[in-house]
């Protein structure tokens, strides 16, 4: 059986900046930021006061913040989503606020936050009939199902995936990050020389994967393919990136080799970027050691929406893929003074990308996990 | 074709190691602190007292795995071997702990080393970083029989050619269980079969404990 490619068909995402993929470029390129004040819960003992948060939630009342986002994000679909995909849910904390909720006031049953349970919830939303997993791998959760999404299309398993991704800005994530003293009080500036943390952020997103051949079947619109991926774990330590920056150079290599793409390829690189001091250094190592010291152009939504957490690599790789169709390089918001490390690579302006079809989405998370996936867009004409 | 290389796993009653043929009797306290004394790892494996309980028996489960494929492993010599781990309850008792030490201290200090262990992924990235597993790190749960699905999913990336091996399996209540899985051909001996025949064996237990004894019974010959 020849391998298919894995091409996507449709998505959406619902982030700070608004519903749509279209709010959130229109977001990054005014350079505006959606971070701010967090009210649903007081921050009064916390490092950080602002988050990047989804207008109109309820927090600790009736659903969810997770499923209020999917609820929103799958009642924009017309019809898009076949019954018969198979879904891959990528989240890292999924419903915890109903945990939040039966410790606090003894009201629910911890277990209605288990993931499996909102994969369900996700399924039934989406109309969904077909086979249903969960997949959790700490920050890069969504660009983890995503390339598995891809995985699945390519060996045959599947010809129509649904990835969606979701991760809300609750208590218990926002306190757990300020213990690590992670968060930057002043909003996260990635790769800026001032940057001091990160910003917690919520969203949700879905993207739609088919084989070629459906997709020319159905008469599908693609959007782009998912043409190669690669993970890997730093095996180092739990919470702090490898300082020597191996294991990402290990997925961006393998993500080449998977795409059959030359770094000459790849036109732009969206960034895991979350504002850490050692995050955004680790990056730049591998990017240096995969590409060399001539810069390319990267960028980091977080300045614009937070760190998204389980959501945040589809909402990247789908900004990567607008950035393609665009043609544009989008700014790095709430960057000031590029770290030495990072000049000339990263720009708090947008830029032409010129004569390149593909790009590269990295994330990483918790235990060292790194992914590293490269989209392609369609040739034209 | 990707072949089992070990199998091992740990019960409140006993652990093994099933191409070794071993069956050992545990007169554990349920706190799996002797594994971590009486040299089942290659060294010691760091920081263990402040581990949670899925990941102590992650680890146990990983290390008998490795021990029945034979191989050596070593956290400075990493290896491009990935891990997939699935269990039914995720983190929902790191998750309970956090949060209700966060709340009885006034929800304004939580503790980080109870945070790290929220993820579900977490007991992996303990495993990744004792036995220097460099690969494809990965928590799933599927509405039935995740187990499969976390063979089924590293056997693919094994053939997409995206790990050098694969190491599958499971945490429940007392149980864990995994599997190390190769492409034919990689130098590991065959001594289990086949992949795709571990996992439809796996599907015919309804519990972990079930999918245990099934390859406790191989070993004995009785299937």
């Amino acid at each position: 059986m020849t391998a298919q490619r894995a091409l996507v068909v449709a998505a959406d995402m619902l982030t700070p900046y608004g519903a749509g993929a279209d709010a959130l470029w229109t977001g990054l390129l005014s350079g505006r930021t959606a971070i701010s004040g967090v009210t649903r819960f007081s921050t009064q003992a916390f490092q950080s006061s602002s988050a990047g948060c989804v207008d109109g939630l309820s927090y600790h009342q009736g659903e969810s913040l997770a499923l209020q986002m999917l609820r929103r994000l799958f009642s924009r679909t017309q019809g898009a989503i076949p019954t018969n995909a198979s879904l891959l849910l990528a989240t890292t904390k999924g419903e915890i606020d109903i945990l939040e909720q039966a410790v606090l006031t003894g009201g629910n049953d911890p277990a209605e936050s288990g993931l499996g349970r909102l994969a369900r919830k996700t399924a039934d939303l989406a109309g969904l009939t077909g086979e249903v997993l969960v997949l959790s791998a700490a920050c890069a959760s969504a660009s983890a199902a995503t390339a598995r999404a891809a995985a699945m299309v390519r060996s045959g398993r599947s010809d129509c995936v649904l990835v969606a991704a979701c991760d809300g800005v609750t208590e218990f994530v926002y306190a757990g990050f300020s213990s690590l003293m992670a968060l930057d009080p002043h909003g996260a500036r990635p790769f800026d020389r001032g940057r001091k943390g990160l910003t917690v952020g919520e969203a949700a997103a879905y993207a739609l994967i088919m084989s070629e051949d459906r997709a020319r079947r159905e008469g599908r619109p693609v959007l782009g393919e998912i043409a190669g991926w690669g993970m890997s774990d730093d095996a180092n330590h739990m919470t702090g990136p490898s300082r020597t920056s191996e294991g990402l150079v290990l997925a961006i290599k393998k993500a080449l080799q998977s795409a059959g793409a030359a770094g000459e390829e790849i036109g732009c690189i969206s960034a895991h970027g979350t504002g850490t001091v050692y995050n955004d250094a680790m990056e730049m190592g591998a990017f240096r050691a995969v590409f060399g010291p001539q810069p390319l152009p990267i960028y980091s939504v977080k300045g614009g929406i937070g760190h998204t957490m389980g959501a945040a690599g589809l909402v990247e790789i789908i900004t990567a893929l607008r950035a393609l169709a665009e043609a544009t390089v989008p700014p790095t918001v709430n960057l000031r003074e590029p770290d030495h490390d990072a000049e000339g690579w990263v720009s708090s302006v947008a830029h032409p990308l010129v004569g390149k079809r593909a790009a590269l989405v990295t994330n990483a998370g918790f235990s060292g996990i790194n992914t590293a996936v490269i989209v392609r867009a369609e040739a034209r004409g | 074709m990707i072949e089992v290389g070990g199998i091992g796993w740990v019960t409140a009653r006993e652990h093994g190691c099933a191409a070794r043929g071993e069956r050992t009797g545990s007169d554990d306290d349920g706190s799996l602190d002797r594994f971590f004394r009486d040299g089942l790892f290659a060294y010691p494996f760091k920081n263990h007292g402040r581990l949670d309980r899925a990941s102590r028996l992650t680890a146990v489960g990983v290390a008998l795995a490795l021990r029945d494929a034979g191989l050596s492993y070593s956290a400075e010599e990493k290896q491009n071997i990935g891990i997939i781990g699935t269990s039914d309850e995720g983190s929902l008792a790191s998750d309970l702990l956090y949060f209700k030490d966060y709340a009885e201290c006034g929800r304004t200090l939580s503790r980080a080393n109870l945070f790290i262990y929220t993820l579900p992924s977490s007991a992996l990235g303990e495993a990744a970083i004792h036995f220097g597993l460099q690969g494809p790190l990965l928590y799933l749960t599927a509405e039935r029989a995740s187990l499969q699905a976390a063979l089924e999913t590293a056997e693919e990336m094994l053939e997409l050619g995206e790990a050098e091996a694969m190491l599958a399996g499971a945490v429940n209540g007392q149980e864990a269980l995994y599997f190390f899985l190769t492409r034919a051909g990689a130098g590991q001996p065959n001594r289990l079969g086949s992949a795709r025949e571990a996992r439809q064996k796996a599907a015919k237990g309804r519990t972990l404990g079930d999918v245990i004894q099934q390859f406790q019974r191989r070993q004995k010959g009785e299937s």
